[in-house]
């Protein structure tokens, strides 16, 4: 008895299972149509949403021919991103589904307006993932440089998120996230700031080698955008984004090049050259201060950069202990003058804070900050910036020697 | 199952089964929706007021902690029959079982919230909460023993993943957004905070009902003072790690912090550990729920001498009824108003002023009470 009546729970829950699995959520793959970059502009006072789907039917026979493409573009407009995402859907066959959304890229004219309010359906929407990465097109709009592809993935926006995660190799970009965007958006004392990606001609080179004129364009993603709240006013170029990420202690790697500042003075007599020496950053930690003396703010930056040496043109026997040492003060010099010429550019031509300073200043003035809160971008512009460099070579290399006689 | 039946069979409740319930209760609740992040303060002195709240707990719990010590081999209804009398006994034990089915109500709501809302959105309300009914009933039915036994190897899975997500996402903490501390708080707001938090504790409304359960008596005040010190600072590690990747601006405004958290695990290119969590926590809030739902239909049974699993079925219907009005009217999360303040005012008469008036006649009957054996420790 006890023995059927468990025969028949089995039987039961099997014929559950197989009637309620997958009942009212079923998303077929082959009615989908999944979107992995998003372009959003504004355009005739309207939400212009252009979507890169994967295209299904392409084959990997197909892409080694080159015939083809990998990804459909689809495009539609709407007094909002939730209009013209549905009005995608009469003009494409298949729901477009952006849980693999992974870059998302807004035109320069919609982000000059203000980012947030737009972002509100992207955040509300469960689909859409907070970490997809978020990129401004600079001087253009979003679907100018969608579907421009030269590197080896077929898929552009595989070819997009690649070079968005090089910023592990060179910090003259930055890789934040529309959750990186928002966070720095909510804090006070710190302004936002985005990646950039621009279209750019390339030269052509062909199969022998030469040259044959500037034909096509690819993609750069160098650079920074930088906000006011979450309206666009301005870029950054390579140099003051690496710069912004030494601050942000979000350098994961790159080189450092410097000249050979000491050897320079006898060389300068007889060459006009520079002699450049370059390292590999291993690591870099960065403290920010803020000092209030009497009324007036001082910004505080200490940067400690471990390095393996990388090149090293100057003919210097780094053996010897005191040569590394003055070579290690030559980079730390270089850091220095470059993060102080990115500070007060920013200082002098936006005035916004977008390194956190403000942040530090909460942290250590929370009374003081009450008070000057509202006016922290005028008081960051008008205040003194210091910084202190510290590198450290625990690597040389090969070779200890140089190789010119 | 009630108090009597235990008594016959002989099966009770373990010490580790108790705490593991009783924990579960609020860990869950900040896994669902942790209000501590928009409670008073609602900045980066949050656990800071939430450490604060335990002593209010306690102070809250008292009365029902003292009740459940004198009168251990009863539950609640029980002895408040026996304090108060029959007739206000049996009121008390209807107000009771309607304050268990309200918050059967509000939290079968909460966990159908989120299973639309990020989950299965196209999923119509009716058939997730028939589902969730179902298995509640299920449980329900087989009795608080199985419902513990249940809780003893599903409540460790929860605290494991629990555990295992606060390590995964450790790359993205920013700890600084807890700077400064307690200089944009004052100690008013701190307290304000954690006297609101307390309230929230009405687990301990669970334990006075497991009291006669349990193998040991006097692990009652162990039960209650470990559970909220575990609960406690499981609420905080969650929102410390909702805060510190979040930001504090930012998590104020999302409705499911917690999950939006575990979304953002991402280690190399894998992403979707939100899997784990959304498992664990269906399977954490069928315990949760389905203790609640016990509870009311053993008060009811406790009013109308029959078996409390006569009353399963038409409560069951009729909260899916009431549960699938609620949601398909409001949401009861996102808009939290009116529904916070409904449940402060339950949590205010049903842990506080009720069994604080049931102590006060405790103390002017206890005389009689003790000559009959009423509240004899055994």
């Amino acid at each position: 008895m006890i023995l059927r009546r468990k025969k028949v729970v089995i039987i039961s829950y099997i014929l559950i299972i197989a009637v309620l699995t997958g009942c009212f959520n079923a998303k077929e793959l082959d009615e989908l149509g999944i979107s992995l970059a998003m372009g959003i502009d504004h355009e005739d006072g309207k939400i212009l949403i252009t979507a890169e789907v994967v295209d299904p039917a392409f084959s990997s026979e197909a892409s080694n021919t080159g015939e083809g493409s990998s990804v459909r573009y689809v495009q539609g407009i709407g007094n909002t991103i939730l209009e013209a995402l549905k009005d995608i859907t009469l003009k494409f066959d298949r729901g477009i589904y952006s849980a693999h959304n992974k870059v998302l890229i807004f035109g320069e004219e919609i982000a000059k307006q203000g980012l947030v309010s737009h972002m509100d359906e992207l955040i509300r929407d469960r689909e859409q993932r907070e970490s997809s990465y978020m990129l401004i097109a600079k001087g253009a709009k979003a679907y100018e440089v969608m579907g421009i592809n030269s590197g080896i993935e077929t898929i552009p926006a595989n070819y997009i998120l690649g070079l968005i995660k090089n910023v592990e190799s060179n910090p003259k970009t930055v890789d934040f996230s529309i959750m990186d965007y928002l966070k720095h958006y909510y804090h006070e004392g710190h302004h936002p700031v985005a990646g950039v990606i621009e279209k750019i001609q390339k030269n052509e080179i062909n199969e022998t080698g030469e040259k044959s004129g500037t034909k096509g364009y690819e993609l750069t993603v160098i650079g920074s955008a930088l906000f006011k709240k979450d309206k666009l006013i301005g870029y950054l170029n390579g140099n003051d984004t690496k710069a912004l990420n030494y601050l942000l202690d979000n350098v994961k790697g790159g080189i450092i090049t410097f000249p050979a500042t000491s050897v320079l003075e006898e060389v300068q007599s007889q060459e006009s050259e520079q002699i450049l020496n370059s390292v590999n950053v291993i690591k870099v930690k960065t403290k920010n201060d803020v000092e209030l003396e009497g009324d007036k703010v001082i910004l505080k930056s200490k940067v400690y950069v471990r390095a393996a040496l990388g090149e090293l043109l100057e003919n210097t026997d780094i053996s010897k202990e005191g040569n590394l040492k003055r070579i290690e003060d030559d980079c730390s010099k270089t850091v220095e003058l470059n993060i102080k010429a990115a500070v007060q550019k920013v200082q002098k031509e936006f005035g916004i804070d977008i390194f956190g300073f403000g942040i530090v200043f909460h942290r250590k003035y929370p009374k003081q900050w009450k008070k000057i809160k509202d006016y922290w971008d005028e008081i960051f512009a008008d205040a003194e910036y210091q910084i202190e460099v510290n590198t450290h070579i625990i690597r040389t290399g090969l070779i200890n020697r140089p190789l010119e006689k | 199952m009630n108090s009597r039946n235990v008594k016959i069979t002989g099966d009770k409740l373990y010490y580790s089964q108790a705490l593991l319930l009783i924990i579960s209760y609020r860990l869950l609740l900040a896994l669902t929706y942790t209000p501590a992040l928009v409670t008073t303060p609602a900045d980066q002195d949050v656990w800071i007021m939430l450490l604060l709240s335990i002593p209010y707990a306690i102070l809250i719990s008292l009365p029902i902690l003292y009740l459940g010590n004198k009168f251990n081999q009863y539950d609640f209804f029980e002895y408040t029959e026996m304090i108060a009398g029959k007739i206000i006994g049996k009121i008390l034990a209807v107000l009771y079982s309607f304050a268990f089915l309200s918050f059967f109500i509000f939290f079968s709501s909460v966990f159908i919230e989120i299973l639309n809302t990020a989950l299965y959105n196209q999923t119509p309300t009716i058939v997730n909460t028939v589902i969730l009914l179902a298995t509640c009933s299920y449980v329900v039915s087989k009795g608080i023993m199985n419902l513990a036994r249940l809780g003893e190897i599903v409540i460790p899975f929860i605290i494991i993943v629990f555990l295992l997500l606060a390590v995964l996402g450790i790359g993205d903490y920013d700890f600084t957004v807890f700077l400064p501390i307690l200089k944009e708080s004052t100690f008013k707001d701190l307290n304000i905070g954690a006297i609101d938090i307390s309230f929230r504790y009405i687990d301990v409304l669970v334990l006075a009902m497991l009291i006669p359960y349990l193998e040991d008596k006097k692990d009652v005040n162990k039960i209650f003072i470990k559970s909220l010190v575990c609960s406690t600072i499981f609420s905080i590690l969650a929102v410390v790690v909702i805060q510190a990747t979040l930001g504090i601006e930012y998590s104020k405004r999302i409705t499911f912090s917690y999950y939006t958290y575990t979304r953002l695990i991402k280690i190399g290119e894998t992403q979707g550990f939100d899997l784990l969590y959304v498992a664990s926590w269906i399977m954490g809030n069928i315990i949760k729920l389905s203790g609640y739902f016990y509870f009311a239909t053993t008060a009811m049974a406790n009013v109308t001498k029959k078996r409390n699993q006569f009353f399963i079925i038409p409560v069951a219907v009729i909260s899916v009824a009431v549960i699938v009005f609620l949601k398909d009217y409001r949401p009861v999360i996102a808009a939290r108003d009116p529904f916070k303040s409904i449940f402060r005012i339950i949590s205010i008469i049903f842990i506080i002023i009720i069994p604080l008036i049931i102590l006060i006649i405790y103390f002017f009957r206890r005389k009689t009470l003790n000559k009959t054996g009423g509240a004899k420790r055994k």
